[in-house]
């Protein structure tokens, strides 16, 4: 018995190996090519945004997490390289709708569009907590994060929107459309806009300070420095605190605040639309297009008339940009400063690779860059630079054709131009998308695009 | 053989807080020095006053000392046969805004934001090393050590703690 079920068993297969094959000819159908589905590449909405991102990866600033290779377990990862040296499309803001996005040093924060609790994701170095409290356990928070998780931060309701992003050294700071500003991290000298705590422990804390407007004024725009933040109320008034070693605050003072405070000076009586700062240099300028400054000046970057090292309150710039028209945006680096006008004309002066020649200068003037290096000639004369940024040594500018250009020191390949090599002309970085702004830090930069198609 | 030279190596507060920072400067640490002795303190702004007394009324005496006094530091002694000049060569020039161009890849270059924010100290002579170190290790005694532990550093034998992150001697 056994023995005739095991001979079934075995002709089975057999049997299902032999089919038939048809070998008539097939008639078309007429209506066949109506029939089939139509295949059409996505168009993209207007509202999608694509980010790129390049630079130092070993601190997780870049937020880029790349699945294992082969059979490694589970938790093999693949982003064991130490830099991005070309721009690479951020898988984060794929899956969630960044609006606003801003580098510090050595991590970064993005804020998505959501009702939900989490609005703000944040990667990369968390030493100080300026990316909030993370931890796999209780008791050992995290002093690096290489994806990006979400931040917490006690909104009081969940309609708030965050409008803007600043980050510095060690801190981060978060405005919403009506709940004031949020601040995270390191307060050693004020910068979060508490109380200096000499004891205080930054190493997992889970603290955010609110302010929730200053003098009686909302607040339309955050800029952090390294050390030191500003704000710029709905009057254009700016405020400031921080570091204050350097003058950086425009106090009228070189000592610490904790309290944010109206900077003194030149600017006390103007409406300041934009102010920026990425190291201890701050530039600022009102509606009228006119350039203030003050802070850190070794290296020429503050011009005043009497030598000054350290300026301490704002300044007028007037004079010093006469002739160079409207000034729209402004950048200062750590040892030179770049604007442009609105004729989309960049001017630079201070030290360093300023993108006029191949060696390391120093100019006390504002020097224009040859237009021509942006990509305006004859067969493109409307081109013209619209952004700048700078990072502490490297310089960047974006133009009406969203075209993105980087030059200067390419520390861990933060210029994004495929090697670590300095440059010392402005040269377009290869980016698939049409870049509308630009972030830089230390040492990554950020590209927040719009696709082509 | 040259007896082995001492000098302190501080690292500054921003590279403290930067761990790729830390583990690259603490991997040339232990390969090229001996560590004879490393902690992590915080300064307070009376300190680092007296530690930087030979900048006061500089420009820069207020920044540097608010800068100190702002997080941890780490205190490392190590010895080389040439330590001081090592040290200073591999740290690069002082201000990082020039030492970025001129050489790109010692500490500063790679590491410090600005001229305050620069990585690390090292000490410029004999005599200001051993005033350093006995700054910040006064139980340190220079004559017990050369008399009684300096030949076992240069010759061995000698394993690395790397929990107490210093050279010890090997049992």
């Amino acid at each position: 018995m056994n023995a005739i079920k095991s001979s079934l068993y075995r002709r089975l297969p057999s049997l299902m190996v032999y089919r038939s094959v048809t070998t008539k000819k097939k008639i078309p159908d007429p209506d066949e090519e109506e029939q089939l589905p139509i295949f059409k590449y996505p168009v993209s909405k207007s509202s999608d945004r694509r980010v790129y991102v390049w630079g130092m990866a070993e601190t997780g600033a870049l937020g880029i997490h790349l699945p294992g290779r082969g059979k490694r377990g589970k938790k093999s990862y693949r982003n064991d390289f130490s830099l991005v040296w070309f721009p690479m499309r951020s898988s984060f803001c794929e899956r969630f709708d960044v609006t606003q996005i801003a580098c510090g040093y050595g991590f970064t924060v993005a804020a998505v569009k959501t009702d939900e609790q989490h609005k703000l994701f944040g990667t990369g170095i968390n030493t100080d907590s300026q990316i909030g409290y993370h931890a796999p356990r209780i008791g050992h928070p995290l002093e690096l994060l290489l994806s990006p998780a979400p931040i917490y931060i006690p909104y009081k309701s969940l309609e708030t929107k965050i409008t803007g992003l600043a980050a510095g050294r060690a801190h981060t700071v978060i405005l919403t459309d009506n709940e004031g500003v949020y601040t995270l991290g390191n307060n050693a000298y004020g910068q979060c806009g508490r109380k200096i705590n000499p004891k205080e422990e930054y190493r997992g804390s889970m603290v955010s300070y609110n302010i929730k407007r200053l003098g009686k004024e909302n607040i339309n725009y955050v800029c952090c420095g390294q050390d030191h933040t500003l704000f710029i109320t709905e009057s254009g008034r700016v405020y400031a605190c921080g570091w204050g070693a350097d003058g950086q605050t425009g106090l009228g003072t070189y000592d610490n605040q904790d309290i944010p405070a109206p900077v003194q000076g030149d600017i006390t009586s103007e409406k300041i639309v934009k102010v920026t700062s990425t190291v201890d240099c701050v530039l600022a300028i009102n509606d009228k297009g006119e350039l203030f400054g003050w802070g850190n000046s070794e290296y020429g970057q503050i011009p005043m008339t009497s030598k000054c090292d350290q300026v301490n309150k704002s300044y007028a710039l007037v004079n010093f940009t006469r002739g160079l028209g409207k000034i729209v945006d402004i950048a200062a680096g750590g040892s030179f400063c770049l604007i442009v006008n609105d004729q989309g004309d960049v001017f630079v002066w201070g030290f360093g690779l300023l993108g006029l020649g191949p060696n390391v200068q120093h100019s006390t003037n504002p020097k224009q860059i040859p237009p021509a290096l942006f990509g305006r000639n004859e067969f493109n004369p409307e081109s013209a630079v619209q952004k700048v940024a700078c990072g502490i040594g490297h310089l960047a500018a974006v133009t009406n054709n969203g075209d993105l250009y980087t030059w200067g020191r390419n520390r861990h390949g933060c210029l994004g131009l495929g090697h670590t090599k300095d440059q010392h002309f402005p040269l377009k970085v290869s980016i698939g998308a049409h870049v509308l702004d630009v972030k830089c830090s230390v040492d990554h930069t950020i590209a927040y695009c719009k696709p082509f198609v | 053989m040259d007896k082995l030279q001492l000098t302190l190596a501080i690292i500054k507060p921003h590279a403290v807080k930067n761990p790729i920072a830390v583990s690259y400067i603490r991997n040339i640490l232990k390969r090229k020095f001996v560590i004879v002795k490393t902690k992590r303190i915080f300064l307070n702004t009376v300190e680092a006053g007296n530690f930087y007394k030979e900048h006061e009324g500089k420009f820069f005496y207020n920044r540097l000392v608010t800068f100190m006094a702002s997080g941890c530091i780490d205190l490392h002694v190590i010895g080389h046969t040439n330590a001081i000049e090592l040290w200073r060569r591999m740290l690069g020039p002082t201000k990082v805004y020039k030492a970025q161009y001129q050489d790109p890849n010692s500490l500063r270059g790679m590491f410090g934001i600005s001229d305050t924010r620069n990585v690390a100290h090292g000490s410029d002579s004999t005599s200001s090393a051993e005033r350093e170190i006995k700054f910040f290790f006064p139980d340190f005694s220079f004559y017990d050590w050369y008399n009684n532990d300096e030949i076992r550093y240069r010759k061995g034998p000698i394993i690395f703690n790397h929990y107490l992150f210093q050279h010890v001697r090997k049992l």
